[in-house]
């Protein structure tokens, strides 16, 4: 087996993050060298807190640490109504067992880049604003970045507004340096997140597996459904596992190379991702732009990666 | 009988795409062609106004044609010349106009066959929406007297002109928002539908076969609008303007979603897009019938079958 990918992770958990660290904790061909917290869907107490549950929970020992108090150049946006007051309502965790260390979140990133003799690949699924800082705070460290898969934006469709990502829309200055900084990125947007559905006879199957994070696992599945099914979902899309699937199973994705920019103005636009598709800028392409998924394969490492957590006692 | 055809008005900026919807509509059955506004877009006024002329000659009807904007209401001009010739019409052969442009600005006729037709008057438009923002300027009350409009704009993910922005939108967004908001119903037929709505070098030859001067002028337009395609992925030739003309005329070849649509007028990259409420969460209150697809091998008869009534 090849040497497993170095990656750090950087969420706002969030019940789609948390969902991506189970999946990225479960990989083999994953080496998790640390993880900071983002305000974004919560807080960034309320996120920090639940990644250290969530750390508890699946086992991640890497460091982990707290990021910005919000984004670069705006005020927080929680989003209680899809998340829960908490910012991860739903099942009960586990007291956290995981301290944070006494660095920011881009000091933490900073060092491991720095001590790592490989190139480390970033995942943030979360607003942009901590990658941001580092990259702004380090930019001698670039090099030391393999790639960037990300969760955020939407070359076709938005959420939050008729034309922004949630992600995007908290932190587009963030998000408009990340894209420019000319380290490779993969954008997995609402154009595959949105069919990245676990529907609910997923969610029995995901139970049936019988382990601790199994139940904890359909739980944030039922939570994060529940808002969903009530704007029209057939089932729950888990947007921030597709960031880590991409890396650990390329091949259920469709993806296209296009330049991709940020809108940071605009009475409407603020936040939207805007994919050169056709080659109007004269840009070469900085990123590559998952488009469409294979919805059964991807359901699918979602189940074996929590199968992967032990034997059932149910 | 004239009296029970549509009263129609094709607003555009002829424009090779236009022409054809023009020929469409010259001799559709069931409308009566009231007039054809002529804005500055793929070409300067100048051009449009006597193109919509020269392609109403070719076609062998004469309808009023109205002369409107030079420009849009605020912010540059922008043109398509490399699209469609210096002249708008690729340097193709047609015939010189056979009749004289209606001394009556283009928003004027707008508003007085509306109020003639006391809401019955539908408007096809197929350019910039320059002379429809003059009229919602000059008249508050033209929306009570429209019964739709229907355009060729816009794209709710890709642009054409820019990656964000689709061209008639780009060349006028603060008129296009106009249209928008102004409470008339609109169905926006974007680069979403035009780009499937294409006709491959076949089906081109199926038109050109038709043998009429009007079907051979279509078919040299098409053969053009196949190599400017590849770039946007389309396997084809698009028919971004007579789609707009046969959703008026067929509206059943299509699939539509009702949907919140404004313009972004501001932005830095993105002056000029639709945006589009089709899928967001945000679901705002509806205000277009958004034409997301077209079932293409009828569409393809029907457009071939309009053409053939210039064989008769």
């Amino acid at each position: 087996m090849n040497k497993p990918i170095p990656v750090f992770l950087d969420g706002d958990p969030g019940h789609d993050d948390a969902m991506a660290w189970m999946l990225a904790q479960a990989s083999p061909l994953l080496d998790i060298r640390g993880v900071s917290s983002v305000c974004g869907n919560q807080t960034i107490e309320k996120t920090t807190w639940n990644a250290r549950q969530v750390m508890t929970l699946l086992g991640i020992r890497a460091p982990l640490a707290q990021g910005r108090q919000g984004p670069l150049a705006a005020g927080p946006m929680p989003a209680p109504g899809i998340h829960g007051e908490s910012g991860l309502d739903g099942p009960a965790l586990p007291e956290p067992a995981v301290e944070t260390v006494d660095l920011p979140a881009c000091e933490l990133m900073a060092r491991v880049l720095a001590e790592s003799p490989e190139p480390v690949t970033l995942v943030p699924t979360g607003p942009l604003t901590n990658v941001a800082a580092l990259l702004l705070a380090h930019p001698e460290l670039k090099s030391r970045i393999a790639g960037i898969s990300l969760m955020g934006g939407g070359v076709t469709r938005g959420n939050w507004t008729p034309a922004a990502e949630f992600n995007i829309l908290v932190d587009p200055e963030a998000a408009g340096l990340v894209f420019r900084s000319g380290v490779p990125i993969t954008m997995a947007g609402l154009d595959v997140t949105e069919q990245a559905l676990v529907l609910p006879e997923d969610f029995a199957r995901i139970r049936a597996l019988g382990n601790p994070v199994a139940e904890v696992v359909a739980g944030w599945l039922e939570f994060f459904y529940g808002f969903h099914r009530s704007i029209g979902y057939a089932g729950a899309p888990v947007h921030d596992a597709v960031a880590v699937a991409a890396l650990i199973a390329p091949e259920l994705f469709q993806m296209e190379e296009m330049y991709v920019a940020v809108e940071t103005a605009g009475d409407y636009c603020r936040g939207t991702t805007v994919g050169d598709r056709y080659h109007l800028t004269g840009r070469a392409p900085n990123a590559r732009v998952l488009l469409g998924l294979d919805r059964a394969g991807f359901v699918q490492l979602l189940t074996d990666a929590v199968a992967s957590y032990g034997e059932g006692t149910a | 009988m004239s009296t029970e055809k549509r009263p129609v008005i094709l607003d555009c900026d002829p424009g090779i795409d236009d022409a054809v919807a023009i020929l469409l509509a010259a001799r559709a059955p069931e409308l009566d062609l009231r007039a054809v506004t002529a804005v500055a877009g793929n070409v300067d006024l100048e051009h449009t106004s006597r193109n919509a002329r020269r392609v109403l000659t070719l076609a062998g009807v004469e309808a009023p044609v109205c002369a409107g904007a030079a420009g849009p209401l605020f912010g540059p001009t922008v043109t398509a010349g490399e699209v469609h010739g210096a002249d708008g019409l690729l340097g193709l052969p047609v015939p010189e106009p056979a009749f004289p442009l209606s001394p009556e600005p283009a928003w004027d006729a707008l508003y007085r066959e509306a109020r003639a037709w006391d809401g019955a008057l539908e408007v096809v438009a197929t350019g910039p929406l320059t002379n429809l923002g003059v009229a919602l300027a000059k008249y508050a009350d033209l929306p009570r007297y429209l019964r739709r409009i229907v355009l060729m704009g816009g794209a709710t993910a890709f642009g054409n002109t820019t990656p964000a922005a689709e061209f008639n939108i780009y060349a006028d967004p603060e008129a296009a928002g106009m249209v928008f908001r102004s409470g008339i119903p609109v169905v926006m037929c974007g680069l979403d539908v035009t780009h499937r709505a294409y006709l491959t070098h076949a089906d081109i030859d199926r038109v050109e076969a038709l043998g009429t001067p009007q079907a051979r002028f279509a078919a040299d337009t098409m053969r053009c609008g196949v190599a400017q395609h590849e770039r946007f992925l389309v396997p084809g030739a698009p028919m971004h303007d007579p789609c707009a003309m046969l959703y008026a005329l067929e509206p059943a070849l299509f699939t539509t979603l009702r949907c919140w649509v404004g313009v972004e007028c501001h932005g830095t990259i993105t002056r000029g897009r639709t945006v589009t409420d089709a899928y967001s969460d945000a679901k705002r209150e509806p205000n277009t019938e958004l034409v997301t697809d077209v079932d293409r091998e009828p569409f393809v008869d029907a457009l071939t079958a309009r053409l053939a009534v210039y064989s008769g």
